[in-house]
């Protein structure tokens, strides 16, 4: 291509148009995503309270070697990565399991019948949380009743003992996400060839064995991502826990977030919470960094 | 077992599964419209009443005796106003980063990646300081400021997915039929990527319609959106189940519905066109 003076000085001006169409997102996200992270990260280095006036104590890490020392937080921590396990597995089992019967059936059914199986995707978690507080009543709830139906109604501890309410708050979630795993797993069994199922069928593979070696390893890269989105939003988990527990009974539903929000606003430990929350945001990074990196790069790989 | 048994097996297990998973879908939405429809006495029984004279009471409850009619409002201002800001700077970000050949465009596509992992407890924290000395906490435009900036960072990605998809071919034959680069975003580029707009604009009402942390801490009285009346309900020592089923009721519906339309564009929207169904 022969360059012109005149396409030199196009090219220029081009390039800053395009410098001015990132500037209000990159400003916009600067002024408060960034400066507002810097700000908490400087804040958790003062024993920050609102309404103290501008003296505040200068205590360095003192939050953080707090958090370490403080049994609630860690019992906030570990309770935070249960939830995120759990939750993790179930919505992935039931999702791929869902998605891949709906695959065998007609398009024009399995397509239906996906439409009504997405409707608690769109459901705001606090009204799942309300919903579900119905469901799990003692006295009138529907799970009680079912469970009494089959003689387990005095077994089952419901979000009222601290040995089983956590599992109760992730079955909510599992209710409210799964729809997103079968969404994404449907499509992503739509791009596996039928000569790949077809050769395993002629060579005398069965339905798990075809499942295993060649549906699950096709489906990996669609996986990480699901893990990913869906593993960041259990580990931020707050609204759920917010609405059906108050992170009770005994703090045994307490997450990193709701643990984080309850310093800030019940005990106004500002300083406390924002080191909470920088906690909860550096083992975000650590946990689901690496995988980001490869969904990103498999993302500009694909086009 | 011959073959023909087996396969008669497995088919009833498949439509057990099937029957199974729609009634653990449709159970609770169930329970709580007609919770909305009930007089107190017929939602309290000890085991699930299926007949009953439907009432409009809760809704009259909520809706107009109660401050749901406002929270509609705010959340309808809220949901839109940051819907259309973060479509608007989010598609023009993207145009930038990648249609002039950037280097770095890349890099600044996964950095703003990254921005998915940020809790909201961490950016709801500074935030709320920052409102409260700026004056702004209490206003609608605090929650919608937040929505923006927290939805912008995955917006511009997604969207870059879908221009990346715009054939090179197509913009250059506009240049050289003499379009500048801003005719060329909206005669080719926009219509182009309509479906990635039309997804973007969804998961983003979607999201700002449903939040609660941002908008829990950052309004007040007058600006509550809805999720935080329906939190207040959960907050309460004795819930009116009535009336708060009203309010659900009446808040998910508009996305329910939504669902049914745009279910393909909820997995390749989230998955950033990660996935291609």
């Amino acid at each position: 291509m022969v360059k012109s003076p005149a396409g030199q000085g196009l090219r220029a001006r081009d390039g800053l148009l395009g410098v001015v169409l990132i500037v209000p997102a990159a400003t916009t996200i600067l002024a408060v995503m960034i400066v507002p992270l810097i700000f908490a990260v400087f804040a958790s280095l003062y024993d920050y309270k609102l309404g103290r006036g501008a003296n505040l104590p200068f205590v360095f890490l003192g939050n953080y070697k707090r958090f370490f020392q403080d049994p609630l937080a860690i019992k906030s921590l570990i309770n935070t990565a249960v939830y995120t396990a759990v939750d993790l597995s179930l919505c992935l089992v039931l999702g791929v399991g869902i998605a891949t019967v709906l695959a065998t059936l007609r398009p024009r059914l399995a397509n239906f019948l996906r439409a009504i199986f997405t409707m608690p995707l769109l459901i705001s978690p606090i009204i799942v949380s309300l919903i579900w507080r119905y469901m799990y009543d003692p006295q009138y709830g529907f799970v009680y009743w079912l469970m009494r139906s089959v003689g387990l109604g005095d077994w089952f501890g419901g979000l009222s003992r601290p040995s089983s309410a956590l599992a109760c708050v992730a079955l909510a979630d599992v209710w409210n996400v799964t729809p997103f795993i079968m969404l994404v797993i449907s499509a992503g069994l739509t791009v596996i060839p039928d000569e790949l199922y077809e050769a395993a069928r002629i060579d005398g593979a069965g339905a798990f064995r075809i499942f295993y070696r060649i549906t699950l390893p096709l489906l990996s890269k669609v996986l990480a991502v699901v893990v990913l989105i869906r593993g960041t939003d259990a580990f931020r988990v707050f609204d759920l826990i917010y609405g059906m527990t108050n992170g009770g009974p005994a703090n045994s539903t307490s997450s990193l977030s709701f643990y984080a929000y309850k310093a800030a606003y019940q005990d106004n430990e500002m300083g406390y919470a924002m080191a909470i929350s920088v906690l909860t945001l550096i083992a975000l990074v650590a946990l689901f960094g690496p995988l980001m990196r490869n969904s990103a790069r498999a993302a500009e790989a694909g086009k | 077992m011959t073959a023909m048994s087996s396969r008669a097996l497995s088919a009833t297990v498949k439509w057990i599964v099937l029957l199974l998973f729609g009634l653990w879908t449709i159970i609770p939405i169930a329970i709580i419209i007609t919770n909305s429809l009930k007089q107190p006495l017929d939602i309290f029984t000890a085991s699930p009443k299926f007949v009953f004279t439907p009432t409009k009471d809760n809704f009259v409850q909520a809706f107009v005796q109660g401050d749901f009619e406002k929270y509609f409002v705010n959340s309808t201002v809220v949901a839109l106003v940051s819907t259309t800001f973060v479509i608007g700077i989010g598609t023009l970000a993207a145009y930038g980063l990648t249609s002039f050949g950037f280097r770095w465009a890349n890099w600044v596509a996964n950095t703003f990646l990254v921005g998915k992992l940020v809790p909201v407890i961490s950016m709801l924290l500074p935030l709320f300081v920052i409102f409260q000395k700026a004056g702004i906490r209490g206003t609608l435009a605090a929650p919608i400021i937040a929505h923006v900036a927290l939805q912008l960072p995955f917006m511009v990605w997604l969207l870059m997915g879908f221009m990346r998809d715009v054939p090179p071919e197509l913009e250059q034959a506009a240049m050289i039929d003499g379009c500048s680069k801003m005719q060329v975003f909206t005669k080719i580029v926009l219509p182009v990527i309509l479906p990635g707009l039309a997804a973007a604009f969804i998961l983003s009402m979607q999201y700002s319609w449903n939040e609660l942390l941002f908008s829990l801490q950052l309004t007040s009285f007058d600006t509550y959106t809805l999720p935080v009346g329906i939190a207040s309900f959960t907050g309460a020592v004795s819930v009116n189940a009535g009336e708060s089923s009203a309010a659900a009721t009446v808040t998910m519906v508009p996305m329910v519905v939504l669902g049914f339309f745009i279910q393909k564009y909820l997995a390749q929207g989230t998955t950033g066109g990660a996935v291609k169904g």
